[in-house]
């Protein structure tokens, strides 16, 4: 919810390296912006346009009051009248262009850049996503990449605007009457350091509000999360308490920036009167001198007030600007991580594989230091099942991320067929094998892209032939849509075994050579458990498969039972020559069986 | 609330319902009533200040400037600083009354939200998602505090001051104020227009964002099969898609602002032009003064900000009403279960449990338990099996009275629980439910939950009973050790052991386990179920279980088939004769993990599951 404190908070980073920084990060997003550098161009001389509408208004004003209706000449004075019509038309033409093109090149870029970003998080590997947390890799691609549509939109194109018109008015200012203008001008400090002291009063206070809406928002979603808890356990006036305590603190919050917005604009109101009263002031005295004539006053107020709003805007920008950069440096320091796994220059296609597997004194750890793998020897023979046994920590899950490599070994080496997996492209791997995770992760979509999700152009006749092989088909019939029922929220709505069944079905599709499945420890009830023995047993058969096992029916079928412990494997074989030593599966087998028998 | 969904948003009810609920939503602003009536007034004098400005800008040009009388001029601008002065402290006064009249009502409105939602009983929360209920409770929330604390404000002072300009205008020269006039319709209707023609524009692309936000999500979350399959490509052209149709909708929206703003933006300079032709004029044949001249030129700018915002406000009134509509949909559910007005509290007893002949479904046409008699000793242990659906976890749930059975009673010491004090009878029962949640607090805080003022001694000994003080002092932090969703995770077996703590730790008369054990390993299973023998000494205890050696504990065994009680007895009553308890027997001991689950995140002390052996 939260787009956390921004920006400014990072004191380690001075003012002036920040900027400078900052404009490294902007001119590299400037080159988003070169494939549409036409339509930049023409926004930027709308711009101009739209400008010069603006300001020629007060001089209009003025020509109209000084040359014509003092003078009494009609004939000019219908001129000028004309001439404001004219301007306007042309002013709507040119900020309809403006607007429609600044709007179109900033949306523009931040979708490519979203895009790209994404792109890029893709290609890099498993230890990155493993490193990172969920959230923020999220946040990266919504909330930093909002945050940048300020800046695109409306920080830069309003930058250039108000510096302009600042430097313009100002100008025009001194032409119409050099004195007068040094006169007003004094205002223009007291308001600039007003707005400062303002604007770093309420970025602090909008940010303390930010953290506290986050927490008032926080709370009342683990509440509702946790209801059936709290009510069970009678919480709900603790409950109450507590949020309206968050409540509370998130009002004081507020109760600073309703303080400071409460004597800033009234104060910058009074400025601009004060403004109002020197021009009329000291120009009345320069008017009865006659040396001064009265539509430049006019004028002067109209150009007072383009002088004095830019001032105002700016500050804005600023801190749009250092909110647009944090969020430019996290954006590209995530695209400037390589990817560390990465094809060997001559990587060769896997060719169709047999299913062979061999390890050889393979050590790995996700810290090197502390090897979670450690010098394991496997010799896998094309088409066996092996169960990895073991207890948590030993290296199950490690070994079948090795083999899928998501990850190299650090030592020795991992053999497929007799090819070395790192000689060898990661995308022919990869299209000869397939993994089921521990939880059947279901993706948005209908149940069919779902199976089909490794093939995605299957027809429907080999997604419903892959879902009736896994037993899938009976509850898939079963729904409305059938097979183009969407999913809604991770198939919250399919119970946790018929997610399971549909991993099988998707990883069955491929029909791979090598099959890697973590098996499910959740509970299921009797029925579906008999379903997804079966599959198992479809899905297991004439390939080679690594199993992660949990089900005392899947490794007694195995080929071939590893059992592992700190990383190495102490035993291995079938269930009966297992049991037939005395040792480790020996001993989980018994803690089994008592367990059963009492 | 099935009914007030998000779809009434549309058309013809909407119509119908706009004037009621916005009669209500003022409604909510009765205690601010006194803040709201003096923002208003200071307004009002605000903007006379704000008026009478330009008003003495035409005098000095007038009375002090054109006849060169400087005394005049001084004495005018000391009169322009004193109408500054004024008006600054008029609006400070009225900023500071309203802005915190907007952050009470704010204050209010979640309170008032927040406290009705932790009300509401399971039925409503069954009904409806989370994540719809967060969206009322913040997205529509927001609406409806702008509207109460700043709308009805800026409507009305918005109102006044262009009414008070145009009056000024009017009175001061009416023909020329004729045709000054003629942009104010137009610009009021272009406001109102554009702000409703966008409205459903920035919605939608909202939505859109909601997608990308999702896709980015599933991607993160989902990667590793994304990448088991190969399939990046394939997800990097689908995120495109969806960020595609955000810059297509933020388009169409930059379209209509290209469309109305710059006409908004040079409407104005029509006023200007028609003051130059008409007033002009005017002022040329002497029958209105250079000054009146330059003061509208002054407030034809102080009536086109006001004019905006007041059509702004009229567009978005729809979706205060949209808003507000939901907002009161979740206010006008009542808490089904509430104690009776002369409910009583719980009496002294055993634990005795009697339903007679309970019928009760989440759809009222459709029943999950039907005609159920069953009559639970105090102090007696009873397993409750049945496949998926047949009712077990419903029947169970109807004792603590988190639905209310639709025919038949349940009583509990004799007592139907329709009678008794909600607070007492929850107090007097245990849950251990099949999906454990945790509160992002200390393990001490969770396992403390139903009984706050615990010592950490009793919290002790509660872990220790459930066998979870060995994992939890291993923990980096022990106790205070963080968990939930901005803490540490846990593993499934670890949970459950924490939510079998907090039941204990409460000594209920009733203790329910729904499945507690579903996701242990076989060692710490019979670990914690030789606690659990321990525990249930003394007092009721219901238990759903798929094993049978969970099962085993019980005196006594129900089996429930499609809602109703397929056999009710001990086991060697029951393995001869039933069906569904012999089916269950002889697959029961398939469904066993050998070994604790390997999750990904899961921390499990090295050694914990070996100490004790089996």
């Amino acid at each position: 919810m939260s787009r956390g404190p921004i920006g400014i908070g990072g004191a380690v980073v001075s003012g002036k390296g920040l900027r400078k920084q900052g404009l490294q990060r902007l001119a590299r997003l400037g080159t988003y912006a070169g494939p549409y550098r036409w339509r930049l161009i023409g926004a930027i001389t709308a711009m101009f346009g739209v400008l010069a509408c603006t300001l020629a208004l007060p001089l209009l004003l003025k020509a109209a009051i000084d040359s014509a209706i003092i003078p009494g000449d009609t004939r000019l004075l219908a001129f000028i009248a004309g001439s404001v019509v004219l301007v306007g038309i042309v002013g709507i033409g040119l900020s309809r262009a403006e607007t429609y093109l600044t709007g179109w090149v900033g949306e523009r870029i931040l979708t490519d850049l979203r895009g790209d970003l994404f792109a890029h998080m893709q290609s890099l590997s498993m230890s990155y996503f493993e490193r990172q947390r969920t959230g923020v890799l999220i946040s990266r691609l919504t909330n930093d990449v909002e945050a940048l549509q300020q800046l695109v939109k409306d920080g830069l194109t309003s930058t250039v605007r108000n510096v302009l018109t600042l430097v313009v008015a100002g100008t025009i200012l001194l032409f119409l009457d050099f004195r007068l203008a040094l006169a007003t001008i004094l205002v223009f400090p007291l308001m600039a350091l007003l707005t400062y002291f303002f604007r770093g009063q309420s970025a602090r206070a909008y940010r303390l509000m930010r953290s506290r809406l986050a927490l008032v928002t926080a709370a009342l979603q683990e509440n509702l999360n946790g209801i059936r808890v709290i009510q069970a356990y009678r919480g709900e006036a603790r409950s109450r308490a507590a949020l309206a305590e968050l409540n509370q603190s998130y009002r004081d919050a507020n109760k600073t920036t309703v303080t400071s917005s409460g004597w800033y604009f009234p104060t910058v109101e009074f400025l601009a009167a004060v403004a109002t009263c020197i021009v009329f002031g000291y120009g009345g005295y320069l008017y009865v001198d006659r040396s001064i004539e009265i539509g430049v006053l006019v004028a002067f107020i109209g150009y007072l007030a383009s002088f004095f709003d830019p001032v105002q805007q700016l500050s804005q920008v600023y801190n749009t600007f250092l909110a647009g950069t944090a969020a430019l440096d996290k954006i590209f320091d995530v695209m400037d991580d390589a990817p560390t796994l990465v094809d060997a220059p001559d990587a060769l296609p896997l060719p169709a594989l047999t299913g062979a597997v061999k390890f050889e004194d393979v050590r790995f750890g996700y810290n090197p230091e502390r090897p979670v793998i450690d010098g394991l020897e496997l010799n896998v023979l094309a088409g066996q099942t092996v169960a990895l046994v073991g207890h948590t920590g030993a290296g199950k899950s490690t070994i079948i991320k090795l083999l899928a490599r998501f990850y190299d070994p650090q030592g020795g080496r991992i053999l497929i067929d007799g090819h070395d997996l790192r000689a060898v492209t990661v995308e022919s791997l990869r299209e000869q094998i397939a993994i089921v995770p521990q939880e059947g992760f279901l993706f948005n979509g209908t149940i069919h892209e779902n199976i089909a999700f490794g093939r995605p152009d299957a027809s429907r006749a080999d997604v419903e032939q892959a879902a009736r092989e896994v037993g899938a088909d009976r509850f898939i019939n079963e729904l409305p849509d059938g097979y183009d029922e969407r999913v809604q929220e991770r198939g919250s709505r399919l119970s946790i075994g018929q997610r399971q069944l549909i991993a099988f079905a998707r990883a069955l599709l491929v029909d791979p050579r090598l099959l890697i499945l973590d098996e499910a420890t959740s509970s299921v009830d009797i029925q579906t458990e008999a379903h997804i023995e079966e599959a198992l047993q479809r899905l297991l058969a004439d390939r080679t498969a690594f199993v992660v096992a949990h089900r005392l029916s899947t490794i007694r079928s195995a080929d071939l039972i590893v059992v592992l412990e700190h990383g190495k494997v102490v035993e291995a074989g079938s269930h009966e020559q297992l049991l037939a030593i005395d040792g480790r599966y020996r001993g989980l087998y018994g803690d089994w069986a008592e367990a059963v028998a009492r | 609330m099935q009914q007030h969904s998000l779809e009434l948003t549309s058309g013809a009810e909407l119509r119908k319902t706009f004037w009621p609920t916005m009669r209500r939503g003022v409604g909510l602003m009765r205690a601010h009533r006194l803040a709201l009536w003096a923002s208003i007034v200071l307004a009002v004098i605000g903007q006379i200040f704000t008026i009478s400005i330009p008003w003495a800008t035409g005098r000095v040009i007038d009375e002090a400037m054109r006849p060169r009388d400087t005394n005049q001029l001084r004495y005018l601008i000391i009169l322009i600083l004193c109408l500054a002065i004024g008006r600054f402290a008029v609006m400070y006064l009225r900023r500071l009354i309203a802005g915190t009249m907007a952050i009470n009502i704010e204050q209010d409105l979640r309170n008032l939200v927040y406290h009705h939602l932790l009300s509401l009983s399971f039925p409503f929360y069954d009904r409806n998602q989370t994540g719809q209920i967060m969206s009322r409770a913040t997205v529509d929330l927001t609406a409806l505090r702008l509207f109460l604390g700043y709308g009805i404000l800026f409507f009305t002072q918005h109102t006044v001051s262009v009414v008070a300009v145009m009056a000024v205008l009017l009175w001061m020269n009416p023909i020329v104020a004729a045709f000054v006039l003629v942009i104010v319709p137009p610009l009021g209707l272009l406001a109102v227009m554009y702000s409703r023609r966008s409205q459903p524009i920035v919605t939608e692309a909202q939505q859109a964002l909601a997608h990308v936000t999702t896709q980015a999500e599933e991607s993160v979350v989902g990667v590793r099969v994304i990448k088991a399959f190969g399939q990046e490509d394939q997800e990097v052209v689908r995120f495109r898609d969806r960020a595609t149709d955000v810059f297509t909708l933020n388009v169409m929206a930059t379209r209509l602002r290209s469309q109305y703003v710059p006409i908004m933006d040079f409407l104005p300079t029509i006023s200007i032009a028609l003051l130059m032709l008409v007033g002009g004029r005017e002022v040329i044949q002497g029958s209105m003064s250079l000054g009146d001249f330059v003061t509208y030129s002054l407030l034809i700018a102080l009536m086109v900000m006001p004019l905006r915002m007041l059509g702004a406000w009229i567009g978005e009134a729809q979706r205060f009403v949209a808003s507000a509509i939901r907002i009161f949909a979740i206010l006008d559910t009542e808490a089904e279960i509430v104690d009776a007005p002369d409910a009583q509290p719980l009496p002294a007893g055993g634990g005795a449990i009697h339903f007679d002949g309970v019928t009760f479904g989440y759809d009222w046409d459709r029943p999950i338990v039907s005609g159920v008699n069953l009559d639970i000793a105090p102090g007696s242990t009873v397993a409750i099996i049945g496949r998926t659906g047949s009712g077990k976890t419903t029947l169970t749930q109807l004792v603590p009275r988190f639905y209310d059975v639709q025919h038949g009673s349940v009583l509990v010491e004799g007592v139907d629980v329709r009678n008794l004090q909600l607070d007492e009878l929850r107090g007097a029962i245990g849950i251990v439910a099949e999906d454990t949640y945790l509160f992002s607090a200390t393990i001490r805080d969770n396992i403390a939950f139903g009984k706050p003022k615990a010592t950490d001694a009793e919290v002790q000994k509660a872990a220790e009973r459930a066998q979870a003080a060995t994992f939890i002092e291993e923990l980096p932090d022990g106790y205070e050790t963080l968990v939930g969703e901005r803490g540490l995770t846990l593993s499934g077996g670890q949970r459950q052991r924490i939510a079998i703590a907090r039941a204990l730790l409460l000594d209920p008369r009733i203790l329910i386990l729904d499945d507690a054990t579903a996701s242990v390993d076989a060692s710490t299973e019979s670990r914690i179920r030789r606690a659990l023998e321990e525990v249930m000494q003394g007092r009721t205890t219901l238990i759903i279980a798929h094993r049978l050696s969970t099962i085993a504990l019980a005196d006594r065994i129900v089996v429930l088939d499609d809602g109703r009680i397929a056999a009710d007895g001990t086991h060697d009553e029951l393995i001869g004769t039933n069906d569904v308890y012999r089916e269950i027997h002889d697959h029961g001991l398939v469904d066993r993990r050998f070994v604790d689950a390997d999750g990904d995140h899961v921390i499990i002390p090295v050694g914990v599951d070996q100490e004790e052996g089996s």
